[in-house]
């Protein structure tokens, strides 16, 4: 007996996951239910970062986005009133138009997977919980398009202070 | 041709002792290891919830309970058997799944976070490489489970406890994470079991680094939602908060999910800042050493245990807003100040830890001589507001 087939049916199961809930964010009428399927989704998805062998980045995948994000987006979700509204939302009447568009695009991109690529393990490349080279890559390497990135988000979270601040005003 | 990395590959499989075939052994392992691990949180709940009666009512000057048992003893299995047998009530407008899957989602991840807490060397369920992140992980989880909680129930008092918690927990964190960063710093690694390594005999972490030890107190005190930051429960205005609507077993969850939480806290600090199982007589022996290992890891953490029942029975609650500028104004800054230093001063002296041991000290020094200045400052500002007020009236 081997335990070759588990990471088969974990994978099995993180995507039947990942797949159902995302459907269910798109469908679900309830936003508060839409949010924590989001929240699965972003757990299965750190599930696969496991997979891979890269713990840490599926450390950092929960605590920024069930632990941060999905907190925030509940909040914002609670604040907002919410009126009775139709069923179906204007633009969920293009549904066959969408369907026409994705379809096309998810055979293709289906195929060329299974075709072209190929999750080769490399023993040299670091593993996933190998914290130093993360730490080249992101503070050496790459400092200057983090940093980039950190002002970027800075920019943002003024931006958003200053739209709020308007608001009040007025 | 997709290949996966498998486990399997990795190395291999744990050889089962006791002449067991490997996969039964795994299997085994793993029931025998989630058992251990939600034994030891429900036990610790009742003990704690036993201790923390007696502990309040031995401050209070009171007897405590003593009906059941000798000193009472039995007392909190009777309510533990009383919350099983109730009858689960749910109230119609409740968020049916979202009321169901809160208590799991605030006691999960506590579970979890046992998998990595170092108990002695080698009696631990994983010693990982990101232990410490993965700890943080955990502990920014339990916000998810108890918004949800305070929301489905569909009650103005429980959302409120709800909204006033993800305020809490998101912002207390920032020190939390800060202060374990600074302990990283000096140590080298997020692994629990390096860290431990690294404080043998008096050389604890928390003679070098003392003031990132009280931060995460602070921080931890409010992440577990203990008085004085219990605001998201407090009882006596918001009729228990995100609580409210609960009862039964599932209330008991969320109770054992809090006392664990708080053995999680106090194991953190065991373990990072109190040379977790480093103690007298722990290497005598190759198995008796790792069981006065446990012991010491047990004394040490239920210390801190009795630190934070102490400190409920003694300390008034925190308003909302004091609650926020505490963080936002006062803690956030320290832990930053405090971090930078300790950057600075190990990238300055690689090799020794004097330097920074001094600095935090001094700032320490520093945190607590401010306090009374601070409060002053606020009072001042209060009888200022307060006579511009009797002025306006007149």
């Amino acid at each position: 007996m081997s335990f070759g087939f588990i990471e088969s049916a974990v994978f099995a199961l993180l995507v039947i996951g990942m797949i159902g809930a995302g459907v269910g964010v798109v469908l679900l009428n309830r936003i508060t239910g839409a949010a924590l399927l989001m929240a699965f989704t972003f757990l299965c998805n750190a599930g696969m970062f496991v997979l891979l062998g890269a713990e840490t980045i599926a450390a950092f995948q929960v605590l920024i986005y069930v632990g941060a994000i999905t907190v925030l987006i509940l909040y914002g979700v609670m604040f907002t009133p919410q009126r009775d509204r139709p069923y179906a939302l204007f633009f969920q009447r293009q549904t066959p138009l969408a369907a026409l568009a994705v379809v096309p695009i998810a055979l293709f991109a289906i195929v060329a997977a299974v075709v072209s690529f190929s999750f080769r393990d490399n023993p040299d490349a670091p593993r996933g919980s190998d914290l130093v080279p993360l730490a080249t890559s992101v503070f050496r390497d790459f400092a200057f398009p983090f940093e980039v990135a950190s002002v970027l988000l800075l920019a943002a979270m003024v931006g958003a202070i200053v739209l709020v601040k308007r608001e009040e005003d007025s | 041709m997709v290949t996966l990395t498998t486990f399997a590959e990795q190395g291999p499989l744990p050889l089962g002792p006791f002449g067991l075939d490997p996969a039964v052994w795994a299997v085994l392992r793993l029931v025998i290891a989630v058992a251990l691990a939600a034994g030891l949180v429900f036990n610790g709940a009742l003990a704690q919830i036993y201790l923390e009666r007696k502990i309040q009512a031995i401050i209070q000057d009171r007897t405590g309970p003593f009906h059941v048992g000798p000193w009472g003893l039995l007392q909190t299995f009777a309510d533990a058997i009383k919350l099983l047998g109730k009858e689960d009530i749910r109230a119609t407008l409740t968020d049916h799944w979202f009321f169901l899957a809160a208590p799991s989602i605030v006691f999960a991840p506590m579970l979890a976070s046992f998998v990595v807490i170092p108990f002695a060397p080698g009696v631990m369920g994983a010693d990982l490489n990101i232990g410490l992140l993965y700890l943080t992980t955990l502990g920014s989880m339990t916000v998810l489970g108890i918004v949800l909680a305070g929301w489905a129930s569909n009650n103005k008092y429980s959302l409120i406890g709800g909204l006033r918690s993800a305020g809490q927990l998101i912002s207390y964190e920032v020190p939390q994470i800060l202060s374990l960063v600074t302990v990283v710093l000096v140590v080298g690694s997020l692994s629990l079991t390096k860290i431990v390594d690294a404080q043998p005999g008096f050389q604890i972490n928390a003679v070098v680094i003392p003031l990132a030890f009280v931060t995460y107190f602070i921080s931890g005190l409010a992440e577990t939602n203990r008085v004085p930051f219990d605001l998201p429960e407090a009882e006596s205005e918001l009729v228990a908060g995100f609580l409210t609507e609960y009862s039964g077993m599932r209330w008991g969850l969320f109770f054992v999910a809090e006392y664990g939480e708080v053995t999680v806290v106090s194991s953190i600090v065991t373990a990072l800042w109190f040379g977790g199982w480093h103690g007298p007589l722990t290497d005598v022996h190759p198995v008796i050493g790792p069981v006065i290992g446990v012991l010491w890891f047990t004394l040490k953490t239920y210390f801190f245990v009795l630190v934070f029942m102490w400190i409920r029975a003694t300390l008034p609650r925190f308003r909302i807003d004091q609650l926020m500028s505490f963080c936002w104004k006062l803690l956030i800054p320290v832990t930053i100040v405090n971090l930078m230093v300790t950057a600075a001063l190990v990238l300055a002296f690689p090799g020794s830890l004097v330097p920074v041991a001094i600095a935090n000290w001094v700032l320490l020094g520093l945190f607590g001589a401010s306090i009374p200045f601070l409060q002053r400052r606020r009072l001042v500002g209060l009888r200022a507001r307060l006579a511009a007020r009797e002025h306006a009236v007149a």
